[in-house]
């Protein structure tokens, strides 16, 4: 964790969850390390309730680094690379060459069938604090020059961006007693699926202030505008506004939010959210005790900007292997995201893919019908990003039915028959919960009754009696008035045992909640999955391919952007649907010319068989 | 994937990236399993005595019986004669060939319906739009049959590959008419809803997205809720205006003006091959206005002959002047008659410059064929003598010499205002417009009844509002949202 000190949030929530549904970590270790947990979004539907944490950075590490290097078979080696090694490709596949390890900044090798690069910001990394900059991967460490150097001659494309982080402050500097306190929840909503609850209670974790910025802060910002190179530079940065410097630019005359959130359990720092900022040291000062409760905070550590790397995330698989060489797999950064738990996701698909790719088996693929990793990667392979890529909510269409709470049931058994990367434990206990939930929503959907009943049986649900045809249960309990346990109460046979586990209490109101809505999106995510079945060659070279009539410009989009499906080609602005249509026929006849050679062998064997029989005859 | 190629049709210049690019269900509710049934008028281009229209889907069944009001489906495959209706209100529309075929036996491997009725636009129009009331059906996007058939494996090799062409004309035309639209009214009305929408559902997703990490101020929802309501009235009030949608059915209102005695009544009875109107020499013999329905070249139009404009101590003449007057102003089309022989006069000078070319920037955009009566008076071989004059046909209603000309030049006129569905889709343009409308505004309703339970099933209710109207003005994508989003709100941490 080398900037905020926290994980998840609305739409991040999301990732993490399907991350554990794999069984990747994060989501574990923050239950773990946690100080401070709340669900954002409580009061907006449970589809987009985003699950936060304040984590415990040290914490985080130890833990993290406990779990990783207790890992049976696992090798962990810290050092810089400076190069790939490369060899021939495997004919029949697409790419110019193939990796097959990398060299070391000692100038060692490491042989492997798959690499993954998760080279965060510090490919050619550049810090900026006011008119200063120097390279550096984050404060304190070297960037990486000579890998980026590689990836530029084999032809990758590459673009710039830029992100920041704020100073951080002295808690004992800070007045909180005149600030907004915020407390966590209580009872605290664990990240992953195994948890039962977090390790600290709610009465012992921190509370997070909340204070705002003023007139003196844009003031300030105004008068030094231009002791400040990262804002003015033409770097992109993403449209919402990451630095103070340019929510004053872009948005005068307002106040913004600022949460003073703890860095830890025993840790003196205080991170202020809302406040990156790339002004000279001086300056930074100078603003900061111009807030409310500042007024004599002490910056331990500057803010400042850093600009690095990204490669156009086109040039890579929904896999994350790379067109361009074989068995390299690029996540996080690198692809032209930010936040932890984008690069999570990417993290946990990457290195599925790597090991299946050794083993040669198939690609694990998410689509963006089945979950937000599916949306974030098929959002940056085919579309590609001009500024970081951050996940929020309103990029996925299908928001109903991909939620927090059902992670488990669309990924865990995928990630368990597929790619073998979730334990017997976590395989167990989504299968028990599903059929849980199956049982609870058909034993639900029997109970039917008139709505005279239904008035009878729980006067507080807002059922219209006049209606003459009876409501299920399942209809009832959609009611914000109604929860599981009153169904229980009132109807003991079968209800009760449905009622036992508040969790899948919860889980089965969510399911009526949106029971009309998902029986709608599945149509749709069916009629989205059969265009994503229908592959296109990955060996395609649509520039010159003479089969299929496309347009110059078609064409050029499908070589950068080189569609796995029909679907996915579908959704590349500018490919027009004639071109589809072509693709279409094309797919077809790819498919029956290998029909027929597959039909072809099989007479040739029938014919060897004769030619032997004539034979033993004559 | 079609019902995204249509979107890409109707803006090929933007970004189609959404959201809202997937293919959705778009009539209102499909009924329970299975995908939406698709319609449209499948026979070929250009007039032709009978028309197919052909269904493929669950509901194909449902709408057989709906439209036959009857029980039973008939015998697959087979030819049967039918009286066809309007399922809501029962009226009959037809009498036709209704043919069903059960899938997987038939061209998309779903259940097929085929109508076979008689070619008029009205009488199409009129089936059309009677499918379209029918739960679960919507009409197709290019290619969308095709499309199904070839999921299905209906299709040969050789019939895909005269696809691709075929998508490729048919959406070049609908990109054309799309565009020629969007210079119109309606396309200008559906412009601006899709940019309220837009902006509406992009201040929900700010508010969903980041109101608790960042601070979405106050208000927001309640902007929201307003500008729906709003949205939504502004498009009940645009449905409820049937006289856009009915021309067809009701006939297209042709008035007949012109200054006293020059022949308005005369004319009246030859179109109508009858005498509904009192015909005398006297000026000023029509006071009420006179209606006659008749059939222009497969067009009904109600034609109305007014009152001599002019100004009467008579009252009349009064009230018929004025009653003239409105109706002009509900016009579809204007047929301005001129005495050829006065064009000098007063009166035949203040008419052309009042009615027929007013000019000025509150003229409204109707019509006008301007016919030159009384042609059989004039000199042999002489041009009428008056004031330079806008383009014009000559007629004597008298001899009818001109009267095949007058009558080409209406149908032609008749045809741009009701649309012709045998020359290709203003017909079924003008039923998917209502469509979609429809269906946009169902959704904003269904938005205020979700929007106090939970917030993410009223935003799919917008999302899916934005998406019908994105099939006229051309779809916008998450992207579009989020464009709004960072322009309209400072987000970000």
């Amino acid at each position: 964790m080398s900037c905020n000190p926290s994980f998840g949030g609305i739409g991040k929530g999301h990732l993490m969850r399907e991350v554990d549904a794999l069984d990747g970590l994060c989501s574990r270790i923050c239950d773990q390390t946690g100080i401070h947990y709340k669900v954002l979004n409580r009061r907006k539907g449970p589809a987009v309730w985003g699950l936060r944490a304040q984590i415990d950075r040290k914490l985080y590490k130890q833990k993290m680094q406990e779990e990783i290097l207790t890992t049976p078979l696992l090798t962990v080696l810290e050092t810089a690379v400076e190069d790939l090694l490369l060899m021939e490709p495997d004919s029949g596949r697409p790419g110019k060459c193939r990796v097959n390890g990398v060299v070391l900044e000692d100038g060692s090798k490491v042989y492997a069938e798959s690499v993954i690069l998760t080279t965060g910001t510090f490919l050619r990394g550049m810090i900026l604090i006011g008119l200063e900059a120097y390279p550096a991967g984050r404060l304190g460490d070297q960037p990486s020059i000579g890998l980026a150097q590689t990836l530029e001659k084999l032809g990758f494309v590459m673009g710039r961006l830029k992100t920041g982080t704020p100073p951080r402050i002295a808690k004992d500097s800070i007045n909180f007693s005149i600030l907004n306190k915020q407390m966590p929840d209580n009872p605290s909503v664990p990240f992953s699926f195994l948890s039962e609850a977090v390790w600290l209670r709610p009465e012992d974790q921190l509370p997070c202030y909340l204070t705002h910025t003023n007139s003196r802060v844009e003031q300030i910002v105004n008068e030094n505008i231009h002791l400040n190179s990262h804002v003015k530079e033409t770097t992109k940065g993403p449209r919402y506004c990451p630095s103070i410097e340019s929510k004053v630019l872009r948005f005068p005359n307002r106040i913004h939010q600022v949460w003073l959130e703890p860095e830890g359990m025993d840790s003196d720092l205080i991170y202020p959210q809302g406040l990156s900022m790339t002004l000279p040291p001086n300056v930074q000062e100078q603003l900061i005790t111009s807030i409310r409760g500042l007024e004599k905070a002490r910056i331990v550590q500057p803010g400042y900007g850093v600009q690095y790397d990204y490669l156009d995330p086109r040039q890579i698989t929904p896999s994350l292997e790379t067109h361009l060489v074989q068995q390299l797999f690029f996540a996080g950064q690198i692809n032209g995201t930010t936040g932890y738990e984008e690069a999570a996701a990417q993290g946990i698909i990457a290195g599925i893919n790597a090991s299946l790719r050794a083993s040669g088996k198939p690609p694990f693929i998410i689509s963006r019908t089945e979950g937000y990793i599916g949306v974030l990667i098929d959002d940056l392979t085919t579309l590609g990003t001009s500024e970081p890529y951050r996940m929020f909510t309103s990029r996925v269409e299908f928001r109903v039915s991909l939620r927090p709470d059902n992670a488990d049931s669309r990924l865990t058994f995928r990630g368990y028959k597929e790619a073998g990367c979730v334990s017997q434990q976590r395989y167990n206990r989504a299968s028990l919960v599903k059929s849980f939930l199956e049982e609870g929503i058909s034993a639900l959907k029997s109970l039917q009754f008139s709505g005279y009943k239904w008035k009878k049986l729980i006067p507080e649900a807002p059922v219209s009696i006049t209606k003459s045809e009876p409501q299920s249960a399942l209809d009832i309990l959609k009611y914000e008035e109604v929860d599981m346990a009153m169904l229980a109460k009132v109807l003991p046979e079968p209800l009760a045992k449905f009622a036992e586990c508040q969790e899948l209490m919860n889980r089965l109101k969510i399911e009526a909640t949106y029971e009309l809505s998902l029986i709608l999106q599945q149509q749709e995510i069916e009629e989205v999955q059969r265009d994503e079945t229908l592959q296109l060659p990955k060996d395609l070279d649509y520039l010159t391919i003479r089969e299929v009539s496309l347009s110059q410009e078609v064409r050029e989009k499908l070589q950068s952007s080189r569609p796995q499906t029909i679907g996915a080609a579908s959704r590349i602005p500018g490919v027009t649907p004639a071109a589809i249509v072509n693709l279409l026929r094309f797919v077809k006849t790819t498919k029956q010319k290998e029909e027929s050679v597959h039909k072809l062998s099989l007479s040739n064997r029938y014919l060897s068989d004769t030619d032997r029989l004539q034979k033993i005859e004559l | 994937m079609w019902r995204r190629l249509g979107a890409l049709v109707c803006v090929p210049a933007q970004s189609t990236r959404l959201c809202t690019s997937v293919p959705r269900h778009c009539s209102g509710r499909p009924i329970s399993g299975g995908r939406a049934t698709i319609f449209a008028l499948s026979s070929g281009q250009g007039k032709c005595g009978v028309a197919v229209i052909r269904t493929s889907g669950p509901a194909s069944g449902p709408a057989v019986l709906g439209l036959t009001a009857s029980r039973a489906l008939p015998q697959p495959r087979v030819a049967t004669l039918r009286l066809l209706r309007d399922p809501g209100s029962a009226e009959p529309l037809d009498r036709g060939l209704i043919l069903w075929f059960p899938g997987p036996h038939s061209f998309t491997g779903e259940d097929c319906a085929e109508f076979h009725v008689h070619g008029g636009p009205a009488v199409v129009s009129a089936v059309l739009g009677a499918l379209g009331s029918i739960p679960g059906l919507r009409p197709a996007e290019a290619g969308e049959f095709t499309k199904r058939a070839f999921q299905n494996g209906k299709l040969s090799l050789t019939e895909v590959e005269g696809l691709g062409d075929l998508i490729h004309a048919e959406t070049e035309a609908q990109r054309r008419q799309a565009l020629r639209q969007l210079q119109g009214e309606l396309g200008q009305l559906c412009q601006g809803w899709g940019e309220t929408l837009t902006t509406a559902l992009a201040h929900l997703e700010a508010y969903i997205d980041f109101s608790e990490d960042d601070n979405i101020e106050e208000g927001v929802l309640e902007w929201v809720d307003s500008t729906v309501q709003g949205l939504r009235e502004a498009l009940l009030a645009h449905l409820q205006d049937a006289r856009r949608g009915e021309r067809l059915r009701s006939g297209a209102q042709v008035v007949i003006a012109g200054p006293a005695n020059a022949g308005k009544s005369s004319l009246i009875n030859l179109l109508s091959r009858r005498p509904v109107a009192i015909v005398s020499p006297e000026p000023g013999t029509t006071r009420d206005v006179v209606e006659s329905a008749v059939d222009i070249g497969g067009f009904p139009a109600l034609l109305s002959d007014t009152a001599g404009l002019r100004d009467s101590p008579d009252l009349v003449e009064q009230e018929g002047v004025r009653r003239a007057q409105d109706r002009l102003a509900q016009a579809d089309v204007v047929l301005a008659l001129l005495d050829a022989t006065d064009l000098a006069s007063a009166c035949s000078r203040h008419f052309l410059e009042t009615v027929v070319t007013p000019g000025g920037p509150s003229t409204p955009s109707r019509r006008i064929l301007l016919v030159l009566n009384k042609a059989d008076l004039l000199p042999e071989g002489m041009q009428p003598r008056g004031p330079a004059l806008p383009p014009h046909l000559l007629l004597s209603c008298k001899t009818e010499a001109g009267l095949e000309a007058v009558l080409a030049s209406l149908k032609r006129e008749l045809a741009a205002v009701c649309g012709d569905p045998t020359v290709g889709p203003p017909v079924l343009t003008r039923a998917r417009h209502r469509h979609y409308l429809q269906s946009c505004c169902e959704a904003l309703g269904r938005y205020e009844q979700s929007r106090t339970r939970d917030l993410v099933l009223a935003a799919e209710e917008l999302r899916a509002a934005r998406r019908q109207l994105g099939y006229l003005t051309g779809q916008a994508g998450a992207e579009d949202i989020l464009e709004v989003i960072f322009r309209d709100f400072c987000i970000g941490k």
